[in-house]
């Protein structure tokens, strides 16, 4: 790719992820593209597209200056009316996707829409990245709110019956099979039936 | 109604948008009171953060549904051409809610601060004038805010400064916000005021940072506020969905309109994953006991946020009519009497509405336009119809070009 010419193209970047600013950042930096600016929502958007004058403000979909970066028409006849990205695509996949990653972005009217595909291209693609990342996070967490949830209600019936843990994990185990539920919603049961007691009584919690 | 007799929904799980505003009430009592579990509907209800994502998502179809702000479906701003709709809607959601609050240092020069006269609310346009008197000698141009540039909002804050003298676009500077940034931007000083649905002017007004000049209901008694909006290719895949759906909103909405239930649903409204508000904000104005300033009294109208009465759900094309002319106005833009007609027949469907209230037993009216500015009181349209009255704050009417 001749990044060359993409030193001209001024992006501003509007985002409250600051770790995914800082990757889509890097990876517009790599192809050579010329970042004016990272903001969180909220700060002086306006102010600062006056006099930083970006091409390109690609924006988290969830941000609520999205309003008022489209209203920039109304508010001074002297700017440019910001156009969305979608208005030079012909494909609604696109659309959706970029809906559904989280991105979207304005050309400032004074550039070349071919000159900013590139941009919204690689925003995309960042875009996606940390979206799949935080969902691989989220199973992680899945996994160890569940393990936490186990061992609470071993150590509850364990109290309750006075037994060793091995043989509260065979009970729950048995109950799981016998109930065709999964271990973590026997896990639940079990809390939600024995906690009540715990209130009275209260368990030492993991701190 | 026999629910038998409707035809299945061709989509049982829809996500609807809505905004953090007391009119998104009739969506979220919807799915509080179990209407919508009543046809047959399993809704999850998303809370937005903008404007420009509500019409982007139900564009696109992420949203099935969503709240919009009366003239948003009506409108394709330039260069956004390809992300408007098109839309439709076939019930609208309220009448009024908003207010124009102005900064407790600027309410003070204008002297409209109401607990020193022993009134509950100030003259507005006694105030209109004081600030076009005195806005020449101020030491910077005035900001004030709107929510989005096509809302009554815009067009309310316009109004008002007219009535004033002052020129909306040259001796101020109107600015779009987000609702829930109104607040903390009067605080900081970076705005002088500004036109919001509620609860943001109350909690303007209660945190002392600002005073209420005039409601929406002054400037028009009864403008239509917010709709519920779909894709019109979606209403067209999934008819009986959305007829169902916009069932389920109007019963939500009846619902609300006794005073009681508005009651009971202030502190559903509230919760965290609602309004996320304290109930003291949301109370004055859904049970009409607005307050224009900290201490002052307050002033009974249960008009304030009008849901299903005074046919609040119907989708006049007049009205219709009247928003996209406010809109061409602000755009610069013109269009024929006869492509205003098209649009609006196209978008404002009243004949969903009444698809539904024969459902339900409810009236409404037969014809798709009335005048605006005739009525000072309630009245009866058609002989059995109870309407609002339709005042505009100075007088003026409009009388819409039917085809």
């Amino acid at each position: 790719m001749d990044h060359s010419s993409h030193k001209e193209v001024r992006v501003m970047l509007v985002d409250d992820h600051p770790q995914r600013a800082a990757m889509v950042e890097q990876a517009l930096n790599v192809c050579g593209f010329h970042i004016v600016a990272m903001l969180t929502s909220a700060s002086g958007l306006l102010f600062q597209i006056q006099e930083l004058k970006p091409h390109v403000v690609m924006i988290d979909i969830e941000s609520p200056d999205r309003d008022i970066l489209e209203s920039l028409s109304l508010i001074n006849q002297h700017n440019p009316t910001p156009v969305v990205m979608f208005s030079n695509e012909e494909d609604p996949a696109f659309i959706r996707q970029a809906i559904n990653v989280g991105v979207s972005a304005y050309l400032m009217e004074d550039i070349n829409p071919d000159k900013v595909k590139p941009v919204i291209d690689v925003a995309l693609a960042q875009f996606e990245m940390f979206q799949a990342l935080r969902q691989q996070l989220s199973s992680t967490q899945q996994a160890l709110d569940d393990k936490n949830t186990l061992d609470k209600a071993k150590r509850l019936l364990m109290k309750h019956q006075k037994i060793a843990e091995p043989e509260a994990h065979k009970n729950m185990r048995n109950l799981a099979m016998n109930n065709n539920q999964t271990l973590v919603d026997v896990a639940k049961n079990v809390i939600a039936i024995l906690d009540q007691d715990s209130k009275k009584a209260p368990v030492d919690e993991p701190k | 109604m026999n629910l038998n007799s409707l035809s299945p929904a061709e989509k049982t799980h829809l996500n609807i948008g809505y905004m953090r505003l007391s009119d998104s009430a009739p969506l979220i009592i919807a799915h509080e009171q179990k209407f919508f579990e009543r046809y047959g509907l399993e809704v999850t209800l998303s809370r937005e953060v903008s404007w420009a994502n509500v019409r982007d998502k139900v564009a696109v179809g992420t949203l099935d549904a969503s709240q919009m702000l009366a003239p948003m479906p009506l409108v394709t701003s330039p260069g956004l051409k390809n992300t408007s709709g098109p839309f439709i809607t076939g019930l609208m959601l309220s009448l009024n809610g908003n207010a124009i609050t102005l900064s407790s240092g600027l309410s003070k020069q204008l002297d409209i601060d109401t607990n020193k006269t022993g009134d509950s609310c100030p003259d507005p346009v006694i105030a209109a004038r004081r600030l076009g008197k005195i806005i020449s000698t101020l030491p910077r141009q005035l900001t004030l805010a709107t929510v989005y540039p096509y809302s009554m909002h815009t067009f309310q804050l316009r109004h008002w400064l007219r009535l004033g003298g002052i020129c909306p676009d040259r001796d101020v500077k109107i600015i779009v916000l987000p609702p829930e940034q109104m607040v903390d931007n009067l605080a900081r000083g970076i705005i002088d005021g500004f036109c919001v649905g509620e609860p943001w002017n109350t909690a303007a007004i209660q945190a002392g940072v600002g005073s209420s000049v005039v409601s929406g209901y002054q400037l028009w008694n009864n403008a239509p506020e917010k709709a519920l909006v779909v894709a019109e290719h979606w209403h067209n895949n999934y008819p009986s969905t959305h007829l169902r759906l916009r069932l389920a909103v109007m019963e939500a909405a009846t619902w609300l309109s006794h005073q009681e239930n508005r009651q009971a649903s202030v502190p559903v409204l509230a919760r965290q994953q609602y309004l996320d508000l304290p109930e003291h904000v949301l109370k004055p104005a859904l049970l009409g006991d607005f307050q224009y300033s900290k201490h002052s009294g307050t002033r009974n109208n249960r008009d304030f946020i009008v849901f299903h009465r005074y046919q609040a759900g119907f989708p006049w094309r007049s009205r219709a009519e009247y928003l996209l002319r406010k809109t061409l106005e602000l755009q610069g833009e013109t269009m024929s009497d006869s492509e205003i007609c098209q649009l609006t027949e196209k978008v404002y469907r009243a004949d969903l509405y009444r698809e539904a209230a024969l459902l339900l037993g409810y009236k409404y009216p037969s014809t798709d336009y009335k005048k605006e500015g005739v009525h000072t009181t309630s009245y009866l349209f058609e002989d059995s119809l109870e309407l609002g009255p339709d005042l505009f704050l100075n007088g003026g009417t409009f009388s819409p070009c039917q085809p």
